[in-house]
């Protein structure tokens, strides 16, 4: 078991380095210097600590994105709202700490409650009207994300914009609603300890409470679940509630934790990010940490490349639709002849003094 | 109702139809590979991609019916890729889509950067237009000229496209193949049915009526490729088709009713209500019209 679970978290990098290669090698061969693009992109992240701390911000959000996925998906249902609700999130979150007068120190645990409130409705409805009427939450939630996009839009526009700023955002922030920084010359902030507390805190209540077992038990095999007698509708709802909160909750949180401004004018993308995130970690939600620290090197290297060179960072966007797309391929992640070479090779490390690599890896 | 009313209302007709071309095309993709049993989530990446595609072809070569067939391809190709990533790596479909659709919306804009320079807008390629079409005769009768006549040349082929649609699913050997493969894969490869071929055929089939939605937006609803310029319409299209009972004819009444909602909301926008509330219209119609049919379809099975 642990020596197939580590064969496929090899064949995953493998793949992974693969797919970045095939993406970035044809880009970079357009440009005079090649190699010092694909050097920027690999190495560059790591170069200074103002771009490695921005690995970290960028994997805060799509942690939690990520963990409010799996969560979603373990218990059977493919609800894409996760973009919207991480939009709403935040949106709501700025508009409560703006808005409603409290005092200092209870601006932020304030606003991202009511945040979290206002955003998950973007996955509950569709949970709901999935477990009441049976209506593709598929298509709804998909529906709702943009929905969320224009009435955030209305809200920003006619109550919360700032005349004084040129462009369409909001009012300032109050610095006492912002989340404290953590590291000095980075923007890491509280949040980073709050996405990584939530994975784990995922983790345990997927795998070892009763509410976590019935909802993956209900995502496996509904008719099982329903042949015990379980409560499906309250539970795959359940699901998606817990993953609306966690998902807007993460939108209030880079709000509050990286912005001056409510700024957004489009879909940011965590969403789809967290969905990459939480099948690159097979929904399992401390797996979810490397996957999304991965997700975020990747994007920080694309910034890296489209600053200093004639790349758009778009390029990474490829890379993560491809990551997606060979993760989920059971052609090559259970093609039984890789496994086995793979795990002949592992065999070999375990034998000179590597085994600790292969008990670390969770199945 | 007064004349005026009603004149207005005749007027109000092309927009609805304009609106409606691109959601009803993709749709119609959308319900072939429904009904093939690999619903094609890819639709919206499909979509984009045939709207630059024919937006860059018809600046390469002058010709905005090249244009048309490089959307119409690109579409089909996009729907083979979908194919080959389920069939062949054994992906997970709906996964497999929503990577389409990321890939569609970063490879456009990686690739409109790369001829133009510009990330945003496809303002500098010289592309064509579709045009549209006056039926003679008719153009001059003064009401039906308005209803019938002076559309978008794949206005009329998106509609026509609707009986072709139904009485290929209904009325021929190789569409019933095809829904017998969706209703019962395991059931149609025992009938000697190839279900791979099936489902391959279905998802390049949707995916070349995407791409024409596409080039709708690019080549007919606007002269020029922007950015994300599907905006959604083919998830609306895959609303309409839930919506649409699996049929042409069901996805074509859903289609215009998700169209005149958005024509509508166009409307209202001129007439100084706040535009980003209107814009939420098209996509609240879809949501609330899935669960009144979703309703209706437990009371019928509560009835039966």
């Amino acid at each position: 078991m642990i020596r197939s679970a580590f064969a496929s978290l090899v064949l995953t990098a493998l793949l992974l380095v693969l797919v970045v290669g095939v993406v970035l090698v044809p880009i970079a061969m357009r440009l005079p210097d090649p190699l010092a693009v694909l050097d920027m992109f690999v190495l560059g992240p790591f170069r200074n600590p103002r771009h490695t701390g921005n690995i970290v911000e960028m994997a805060t959000p799509a942690m939690m994105c990520g963990l409010a996925v799996a969560i979603m998906f373990r218990a059977g249902m493919f609800n894409l709202g996760v973009e919207g609700a991480f939009f709403l999130g935040g949106l709501a979150t700025v508009a409560t700490v703006l808005v409603v007068p409290l005092p200092g120190w209870a601006m932020a645990p304030v606003g991202l409650l009511v945040g979290a409130v206002v955003g998950s409705s973007i996955c509950a409805v569709p949970g709901y009207l999935k477990a009441r009427y049976e209506a593709s939450e598929l298509v709804s939630s998909l529906m709702l994300n943009f929905a969320a996009l224009f009435l955030g839009l209305f809200i920003v526009n006619y109550f919360l914009r700032d005349p004084a700023a040129g462009a369409m955002v909001s009012y300032k922030i109050p610095v006492d609603a912002r989340l404290p920084r953590l590291v000095g010359g980075t923007r890491i902030h509280l949040g980073t300890i709050v996405a990584v507390a939530a994975c784990l805190i995922g983790a345990v209540y997927l795998f070892m409470t009763r509410g976590g077992f019935e909802s993956r038990i209900v995502g496996l095999n509904p008719g099982f679940a329903a042949h015990l007698g379980l409560p499906i509708r309250w539970i795959t709802l359940r699901a998606q509630l817990i993953g609306g909160l966690i998902a807007a909750g993460a939108g209030g949180i880079e709000m509050l934790g990286i912005y001056q401004r409510f700024s957004w004018q489009s879909l940011p993308g965590n969403g789809w990010t967290g969905v990459v995130a939480a099948i690159l970690a097979r929904d399992n939600p401390i797996l979810i940490i490397p996957a999304a620290l991965f997700l975020s090197y990747l994007q920080v290297g694309g910034d890296l490349i489209a600053r200093n060179f004639d790349v758009p960072s778009e390029a990474v966007g490829l890379i993560q639709a491809l990551v997606l797309l060979v993760v989920t391929s059971s052609a090559i992640m259970r093609n039984p002849r890789l496994m086995r070479f793979i795990q002949g090779r592992s065999n070999a490390a375990t034998k000179t003094g590597e085994p600790k690599a292969a008990e670390r890896s969770p199945a | 109702m007064t004349e005026l009313d009603l004149m207005g209302l005749v007027d109000f007709v092309p927009a609805v139809l304009r609106v409606t071309t691109p959601i009803l095309l993709a749709a119609l993709g959308v319900l072939i590979s429904d009904r093939a049993g690999v619903l094609n989530i890819g639709v919206e990446g499909m979509m984009l991609s045939g709207a630059f595609a024919g937006v860059v072809a018809s600046a390469a070569t002058g010709s905005a019916t090249a244009g048309l067939l490089a959307a119409i391809v690109a579409g089909g190709l996009l729907g083979a890729v979908l194919a080959a990533a389920v069939q062949i790596l054994k992906s997970d479909l709906i996964l497999s889509g929503i990577a389409l659709n990321i890939a569609a919306a970063a490879g456009t804009t990686l690739l409109l950067f790369l001829m133009t320079g510009d990330k945003g807008m496809s303002g500098s390629l010289a592309s064509k237009v579709l045009p549209n079409v006056a039926i003679p005769w008719i153009a001059d009768v003064p009401v039906l000229g308005t209803l019938l006549s002076g559309h978008h040349v794949l206005t009329y082929a998106a509609f026509l496209a609707v009986p072709g649609v139904g009485i290929f699913l209904t009325r021929t050997p190789l569409g019933l193949r095809l829904r017998a493969v969706g209703e019962s894969p395991e059931s149609a490869a025992i009938a000697g049915i190839n279900v791979v071929r099936v489902q391959v055929m279905a998802l390049i089939v949707s995916g070349a009526f995407a791409g024409t939605g596409g080039a709708f937006l690019s080549m007919g609803y606007v002269s020029w490729f922007s950015q994300d310029m599907s905006a959604g319409r083919g998830f609306i299209a895959l609303a309409a088709e839930v919506m649409g009972h699996g049929g042409a004819s069901g996805t074509m009444f859903a289609s215009l009713l998700l169209g005149a909602a958005e024509a509508i909301a166009v409307a209202l926008q001129g007439r100084g209500l706040p535009s980003e509330l209107m814009q939420t219209v098209p996509y609240v119609v879809p949501v609330v019209a899935l669960v009144v049919y979703a309703r209706r379809r437990q009371r019928l099975l509560a009835r039966a």
